[in-house]
């Protein structure tokens, strides 16, 4: 099977003021895969991942150089971050529903983008919620608050908000560490389950995780990637010495 | 030895504590129970619905609609109600149902309606002074048709106040609440970190300081003179919104900043723009912090007197125009600082002091019933 690259990622910097959080990386990620980001704290995972769907943007005295093509299409210079974000969806660290219905929740992002009519709306909100594995569980109290379910069924809210504007990619931000096992399972399952439509990227803390559901691995080391590769490669016979001192817990 | 000392000195502490406190409290009940005392036997109906001048007026009646006799003394059979001397005046005791007085029309022709307790002061041509109940009953009662009384209503009320201070309240809001929320928006969502900003703060933090009788003397030179508002209830709105400002951006400010960063993260990452992340995400989570702002603001300019005395006026009538002599208006709080300085009228001031007193605590209610919605609403029970 021939692996269609979706983003191409060449000699990328970035600098919070005149720190370098990422430097110079080259890595191209492939369609309808899950590729997963892992490395200690601090070590630039999350950040490479909001450069992705430009979320860097909001912050202060953040330089970037480099580039980064989605579809060929350079993310920088040739798209604006709105309409990039509509094809990137993200899901964050902590479950971070609105404070609204849990219908408005999953609504908010076709509303945005000028979708009016309610049995359109209707429709959209419940395939997403099916989709993200969730709709048998709240399709009765659509009209509660999001913020009164527990997180990990939160989580899977903000995962269907995310589906609801149909992106291509959908990043996730360690989507499972403010989560319970068993939520942090469903979510698993809900990825695996999900990249036959859309290509995921994961960062994670969780070494485990990144084995059980990611085809390709990047390990991160101060801001540089040390190696990217098969998932299944990387965990037995990674060719750099730093990571197998990650995976196998000798540091980080 | 030491442990003992140690116990002493926290019994010291602990004491003046307690004794701080029931000195605040202690004050407290004092002030209200001295202006509740003092000022609630003024505060009857008549107070509550009256003007605050007594105001003369002609009217002319249609007698012919009359329906049914009464055994009431003095009773006035053409126009359905009972007179009684008061004082050497001729008052409306009590008025019937279906009396022709409902439908009475002053000169423009326009309806006034007479009230008891209205006195009337001349009937046609006959002046009522020097006059019995019973003389009066025959007069009115002469001839058929109409007839044209002089009728005076008293004043001693504090409607024109209550409805000056309305207005101005919303003047004020109209003005200083857009502005103030935007300014808020700009300084907390599209401002950069930097010097700038932080002379913008310091500015802001300043003028907040300023006593409000420098914004009256500031709201007169440019407002009541410069640009010739007079004392009127524009240029009072005005001083009060550029006094406000400062309150209704920091307020607003703090509540925007309350707003969790994860929203606006969660709101951009779904596409949206930045004015629609503000729009439907961050305002309506930051509302009630806003509605509180305002209902401060409104318990400010319910309280203002420097900022109002010289650019509202004291006058005690209902405005019917923004600028001009017609607008003049004295808000609750300016006609009792007038009261207490020019009339030494105490017995008045400080029955308008109890009113001020109940509706600031309503105020305060409901900020409070407006934070803890939020909060409920918030953990979404």
């Amino acid at each position: 099977m021939n692996d269609i690259t979706k983003f191409s990622v060449s000699d990328l910097n970035l600098f919070y003021g005149s720190f370098q959080a990422l430097k110079n990386i080259n890595m191209d990620i492939y369609k309808g895969k899950i590729t997963a980001f892992i490395g200690p704290s601090g070590c630039g995972k999350s950040t490479f991942l909001k450069t992705i769907n430009r979320m860097n943007d909001l912050i202060e005295g953040v330089t970037i150089n480099g580039t980064v093509t989605l579809d060929g299409v350079d993310i920088y210079k040739e798209m604006d971050a709105i309409s990039l974000r509509t094809r990137v969806g993200m899901v964050f660290q902590q479950p971070n529903p609105f404070p609204m219905s849990i219908y408005d929740n999953v609504a908010y992002g076709p509303r945005i983008h000028g979708i009016r009519k309610k049995s359109t709306l209707d429709e959209i909100v419940e395939k997403s919620l099916r989709q993200a594995a969730i709709w048998d569980e709240v399709k009765d109290k659509l009209k509660k608050s999001a913020q009164a379910i527990s997180g990990g069924q939160q989580q899977r809210i903000c995962i269907a908000r995310t589906l609801a504007i149909e992106p291509e990619v959908i990043l996730m931000d360690e989507p499972t560490s403010a989560l319970d096992p068993i939520s942090t399972l469903k979510i698993e399952d809900l990825a695996s389950e999900l990249k036959k439509d859309y290509t995921i990227i994961i960062v994670t803390h969780n070494m485990q995780q990144a084995g059980r559901i990611s085809d390709k691995t990047a390990f991160f080391l101060t801001g540089e990637v040390i190696e990217y590769g098969d998932t299944e490669q990387i965990f037995n016979k990674p060719s750099n010495k730093k990571t197998e001192d990650y995976i196998t817990g000798r540091f980080g | 030895m030491k442990n003992n000392q140690r116990k002493f000195k926290d019994g010291i502490l602990q004491g003046l504590i307690y004794a701080s406190t029931s000195v605040t409290i202690g004050i407290l009940i004092i002030i209200i129970g001295f202006v509740l005392y003092k000022g609630l036997p003024g505060v009857n109906y008549n107070f509550l619905t009256r003007m605050w001048d007594s105001q003369t007026t002609i009217v002319d009646i249609d007698r012919n609609s009359v329906t049914g006799g009464s055994a009431e003394e003095n009773y006035v059979e053409s126009l359905g109600i009972t007179i009684a001397l008061d004082d050497g005046y001729i008052i409306i005791k009590d008025i019937k149902k279906d009396s022709p007085v409902e439908n009475a029309l002053n000169i423009k022709k326009v309806p006034y309606e007479l009230k008891e307790k209205d006195v009337i002061a001349k009937a046609d041509s006959t002046t009522f002074r020097d006059i019995t109940a019973e003389e009066a009953v025959e007069v009115l009662n002469e001839g058929t048709g109409a007839i044209r009384l002089k009728v005076t209503r008293p004043g001693g009320g504090i409607v024109p106040m209550v409805i000056s201070t309305v207005y101005i309240i919303l003047l004020t809001l109209m003005i200083a609440a857009p502005i103030g929320i935007c300014a808020a928006i700009y300084l907390n969502e599209y401002a950069k970190p930097g010097k700038v900003l932080n002379v913008i703060r310091f500015a802001i933090q300043n003028l907040a300081g300023i006593p409000s009788i420098i914004y009256g003397l500031f709201g007169m030179l440019v407002f009541v003179q410069n640009f010739k508002m007079q004392y009127s209830i524009l240029a009072g709105g005005l001083t009060l919104s550029i006094m406000l400002l400062p309150t209704i951006i920091s307020t607003t400010e703090e509540t925007l900043k309350e707003v969790p960063n994860v929203y606006r993260q969660g709101s951009m990452g779904l596409g949206a723009t930045k004015l629609q992340t503000i729009s439907k995400i961050i305002l309506p989570s930051a509302l009630p912090g806003i509605l509180v702002a305002i209902i401060l603001s409104i318990g400010r300019i319910v309280g203002e007197s420097a900022a109002l005395i010289w650019t509202a006026g004291t006058v005690a009538q209902i405005p019917t125009a923004l600028v001009g002599s017609e607008a003049g208006a004295a808000t609750l709080t300016t006609k009792m600082y007038w009261l207490i300085k020019e009339s030494a009228d105490l017995e008045s001031a400080t029955s308008i002091a109890v009113v001020l007193l109940a509706l600031v605590i309503l105020l305060n209610l409901l900020s409070k019933i407006i934070t803890k919605r939020f909060l409920r609403n918030r953990t979404g029970n």
